[in-house]
């Protein structure tokens, strides 16, 4: 197969092409962050940090300090990211090796559920959450964010247990562990690569989620940086593009760490996975 | 430790898959399930071992019955194919984990271990993590994890079948000796006849759920019980011929031989005969063919007579003779050691 | 029960719990708000029962007859103990006393008998016409306006001030201010010209979308897939972005692009075209955007796993279409486009659901507009229910939005049941005890 770059420049060509917008917004992302354009062009005229003020002072006073927003942003993703991983792996090991009642009816429903657009439900988990007195709190779009990616969590999950050998888990029961036990000292180890890498996802997923924070907890209190940037956004009659995107990069640069770190372990969960 | 497996019956879903099968094995002895795959001796072992539910009949080990024990609770060693060798642990902790699930301190958990190992002739490994080791180590180890918690009963699921020939014959003997030294009642799953002949004191032909024949590995040989059992053992392969008896064994038109001394049969049967026993070496009643394949083996050659009637025996001739391809000959046939099966395929 | 079913529900039981509190509950409440007329007046715990001034004009056609409806307006003037306490603290404790054991226990029709009663009083009546309507207001009754928590509250009101047996059902039922159940809302969805524009809004979303993104996602599969691996990882990487990108960040970014003084313009302008807002300017120039905007998104999930589907078809195959002396367009539509079929019917299925259903980027992009022209279903029902500009949230109708999507996706997800090898997948464990 000729694979060198001079025999395939066509392709290069038609490629580059198409990539130019997206690497000219994520180029100006970069630049119009540090930098202030000549007024009605786009080429930087001086580097500054001014856009980078909403660090140490309010942009304005109604808003929440950024570091309050960041803090609700962790506490959200992280949160989630553990309540997801927590259930997924117990759920996932019953379902993947466990002989019990109805586990067929389960399966099937966890296919479906993997699939169902579960946006569709906001409106009555919007009620839900008004029933259970957690609208508008940090509680509840944990937990709601959380139970929407269970489906999907348990379904990864499910496949990095069943590609443990079952040999591993006879010879654990025939040494005299219970089934709990093998489990926790034999099994959980072996999916130890998959259960981070479902870490880092759901840390993401929560860390980018903008419609359950902006429907379910539109407060102040619960701002996490998705809203926070939105409402900046929606509220300026000027547009300070500068200022956006220097909030943006701040909103994104966990974002790109984290992909930077573990792509290779991302990569099979975007793969396998297929949610979105 | 005595194993009584009796009138044991496994479904799985609708299809039964082993009905009303029984098999009792004598303390200290080994004993091999043979037969081809999906013969049903892997679940027989499972059976036993407790992963699998027993759905009809009683299993006992001595006195004891264990038809509903969970494995956990049998006093069972198992070996798996690939070993399962705990990947995340050590050498010595993979050793020590059924020792560790009782809960014993970790001066006495040591102490085995080192025991075992030395045993097993790994004393030097148990550092290392599985992956480190070679697919002889990985067997050694498995067996001394199967045998740490000093079960009574030690099964072994193709232990050999993931190794080398090499590695294959020293495991061979390996295994035996192990067993032999530590008097364990041991039953070995395999599908291949020189592993079940070569390290066990009996064989258990099974086929289709079914024992078909149980006995030594010489008896089996030298007097199967049926056609499915002679046409499984040996290598290479009996020759099976269609005869007509009526006081004479008639083979087609132009051969026929003796009845063989203290058989009474009439009608169709089958004639088998090992290649081993038909060769221009042997002394006995002759048959006329021509040869028609010559496979060249070094210290001897596989050759092929065809009758007139179009059947196939073969030959093991000693190497230097001087047959050609389409020669006519007329060989002599060990009368004594051929085997007789009437229509059923049953031993006459 | 054994141990290993044991073990087994105790292992499901947090999921499962997270799964009935946010999935099946929710979509059985959209059923069920779908039939009711929930929105943010009615409130969605029970309502109360009240009567205004303003509702009067509406009783006769809800079937409450007009003498019940003066009388609610025309309301009594009434002798009770707690009328003469209001009375007695204004004019004295001797007009009450009288007044009481004149008339106590009375009711007058209209106000000029107990005007005509308070001018009576014997010992000290009360003269000047103003304090004889003040006073007269004192002992007014009336339900307008009252709020009453029960329905039995109101009944006995109702009946207090005797409104007859036959109009009791229908004036409670007027007065009640929470939700109902009501078939309204499929009939309102079945009247608007809107729903139609929605659904059609909608499908031209997915179609575009869903065309954009396979095609372009085999593009950049089969484009990388021959390149050097540095190079073909780069572009991976440039296509990869969108999707882990906070969406917000994302579109921002195209806004950036699209806005009167963003890129586009600015780049524009010395050519002599005019600055506009290109993502907004007009419904194509909307839609163009909506679909690029997705299609980034979706084409980097078609690109992965196209990838990784081709990387699995042996490489000997091509070399075999080598020697047979295919081009590469031949290699790839007659070796590797036919061997693609599975993760192609995937992906459309897949997607068709997801972008039927989401609203995230184009709420964030143009909200629907210009005008209502990218308004989609899925938006719709987010519009009404839960964020518009009149405040009042019709959860009802928002939810017989959602409950035509729920439908669709739980027909296609059971549909997507097919696409799993379920036998395999259902495999009995083979511990069995």
């Amino acid at each position: 197969m000729n694979t060198s770059i001079k025999g395939n420049w066509i392709l290069i060509l038609a490629l580059t092409l198409f990539s130019a917008p997206l690497v000219i917004m994520y180029g100006f992302q970069l630049i119009d962050s540090v930098s202030r354009p000549a007024p009605g062009g786009i080429i930087p005229q001086e580097w500054e940090l001014t856009n980078w003020r909403f660090l140490w002072e309010p942009i304005d006073s109604a808003r929440p300090s950024i570091w309050r927003v960041t803090f609700n942003t962790f506490v959200f993703a992280s949160t989630t990211a553990l309540l997801v991983c927590a259930f997924s792996i117990t759920a996932a090991y019953a379902l993947s090796r466990l002989n019990f009642p109805a586990r067929r009816f389960f399966l099937a429903g966890l296919i479906m559920l993997h699939a169902f657009p579960t946006i569709t439900l906001i409106i009555a988990i919007f009620i839900v959450l008004q029933f259970l007195g957690l609208y508008d709190s940090l509680m509840g779009v944990i937990l709601v964010k959380a139970a929407l990616e269970l489906p999907f969590g348990i379904w990864i999950m499910k496949g990095f247990y069943d590609s443990v050998p079952w040999e591993i888990e006879m010879a654990g029961v025939q040494d005299g562990a219970s089934r709990f036990r093998v489990w926790w000292e034999l099994i959980l180890p072996q999916v130890k690569p998959g259960l981070s890498a479902l870490l880092i996802f759901s840390f993401l997923a929560g860390w980018s989620e903008f419609i359950l924070p902006l429907v379910l907890a539109p407060g102040a209190d619960a701002q996490v940086l998705a809203t926070y940037m939105n409402a900046v956004i929606a509220d300026d009659t000027r547009p300070d593009y500068g200022l956006f995107k220097a909030i943006g990069m701040f909103y994104a640069l966990p974002v790109i760490a984290i992909y930077l770190l573990f792509q290779k372990r991302l990569m099979n969960i975007y793969g396998g996975g297929t949610k979105g | 430790m005595q194993i009584k497996l009796q009138n044991f019956t496994k479904r799985f879903g609708d299809t039964t898959v082993i009905e009303d099968m029984s098999l009792s094995i004598a303390s200290g002895e080994m004993i091999a399930l043979l037969g081809p795959s999906g013969c049903g001796k892997s679940t027989t072992l499972f059976a036993i071992s407790g992963i699998h539910r027993i759905d009809g009949g009683s299993l006992h080990f001595g006195d004891r019955d264990v038809t509903t024990l969970p494995p956990q609770d049998r006093p069972v060693g198992v070996v798996f194919q690939n070993y399962a060798l705990y990947p995340h642990m050590s050498v010595a902790e993979n050793i020590g984990f059924p020792l560790r699930v009782q809960k014993l301190n970790t001066a006495e958990i040591k102490r085995r271990v080192g025991e075992m190992a030395e045993l097993v002739q790994i004393g030097n490994l148990l550092k290392r993590r599985p992956q480190q080791l070679s697919g002889g180590q990985q067997q050694r180890v498995a067996l001394a994890r199967a045998l740490v918690r000093k079960p009574d009963v030690l099964l072994l699921d193709e232990p050999l079948a993931n190794l080398d020939a090499k590695l294959r014959l020293e495991m061979r003997s390996e295994i035996r000796r192990l067993q032999r030294e530590t008097g364990i009642t041991a039953i070995l799953v395999t599908h291949d006849q020189i592993e079940a002949m070569s390290m066990c004191d009996r064989i258990a032909l099974m086929r289709d759920g079914q024992i078909e024949q149980i006995s030594t590995p010489s008896e089996m040989y030298e007097r199967p019980a049926s056609h499915y059992v002679a046409g499984f053992l040996g290598n290479p392969p009996i020759s099976f011929l269609k005869a007509e008896a009526n006081g004479k064994l008639m083979l087609g038109a132009e051969n026929s031989l003796p009845m063989p001394q203290g058989v009474d049969a009439s009608g169709p049967i089958t004639l088998g005969i090992r290649p081993e026993h038909f060769g221009p070496q042997h002394q006995g009643p002759t048959v006329t063919g021509r040869v028609s394949f010559i496979e060249p083996q070094g210290r001897e050659d596989l050759i092929d007579v065809t009758l007139p009637d179009n059947q196939r025996l073969r030959a093991i001739v000693p190497a230097g003779h001087d047959f050609a391809l389409g020669q006519d000959v007329n060989w002599q046939v060990d009368l004594s050691r051929t085997h007789l099966f009437n229509a059923e395929g049953n031993r006459l | 029960m054994n141990r290993q079913t044991l073990l087994g529900w105790s292992f499901l039981s947090p999921a499962l719990m997270a799964v009935v509190m946010f999935f099946l509950l929710p979509v059985i409440l959209t059923v069920v708000f779908a039939f009711t007329n929930m929105s943010t007046s009615t409130g969605i715990l029970g309502g109360e029962y009240q009567i205004s001034e303003s509702d009067l004009r509406r009783l006769p056609a809800a079937g409450v007859s007009n003498e019940s409806v003066e009388m609610l307006a025309g309301a009594g003037y009434a002798v009770r103990p707690e009328t003469l306490a209001l009375f007695a603290s204004d004019f004295g404790d001797e007009r009450a006393d009288e007044l009481d054991a004149l008339h106590g226990g009375a009711v007058f029709d209209d106000r000029r008998a107990i005007e005509r009663a308070l001018k009576d009083l014997r010992r000290d009546p009360i003269r000047s016409v103003r304090d004889r309507k003040a006073a007269a207001e004192m002992f007014r009754i009336s339900i307008l306006g009252q709020r009453y928590p029960t329905e039995a509250a109101f009944a006995d009101a109702i009946a207090d001030i005797g409104v007859p047996d036959a109009d009791r059902a229908a004036l409670t039922e007027a007065a009640y201010t929470g939700w109902t159940f009501t078939t309204q809302n499929f009939e309102l969805l079945w009247e608007l010209p809107a729903t139609w524009r929605y659904a059609m809004n909608s499908v031209v979303y997915v179609v575009l979308t869903l065309a954009f993104n396979v095609s372009f996602g085999l593009f950049l599969a089969f484009s990388t897939f021959y390149l050097p691996t540095r190079t073909a990882q780069t572009f991976r990487a440039i296509w990869f972005l969108p999707r882990i990108l906070p969406p917000v960040l994302y579109v921002l970014m195209w806004q950036w692009l699209t806005w009167d003084q963003g890129f586009i313009s600015t780049i524009l302008r010395p050519f002599g075209i005019e600055p506009i807002n290109w993502m907004r300017h007009t419904a194509t120039h909307a839609w163009t955007f909506i679909v690029l905007i997705n299609g980034c998104v979706g084409a980097s999930l078609g690109m992965i796993l196209f990838s990784s589907s081709l990387r699995a078809i042996p490489e000997t195959q091509l070399y075999a279409a080598q020697v047979d002396g295919a081009n590469r367009w031949q290699q790839v539509r007659f070796v590797l486009l036919p061997q693609m079929r599975w993760p192609i019917l995937f992906i459309t299925s897949y997607q068709t659901l997801s972008l039927l259903t989401s609203f995230e980027y184009i709420l964030l992009a143009t909200d629907g507009g210009p005008g209502r022209q990218t308004e989609v279903w899925a938006l719709a029902a987010y519009h009404t229910a839960l964020s518009n500009y009149g405040g009042n949230l019709e959860y009802g109708l928002g939810a017989a939005y959602a409950l035509a999507l729920v439908i669709i996706g739980i027909l296609l997800s059971a549909l997507y049941l097919r696409f799993f090898n379920f036998r395999e997948l259902v495999a009995k464990p083979r511990i069995e005890q």
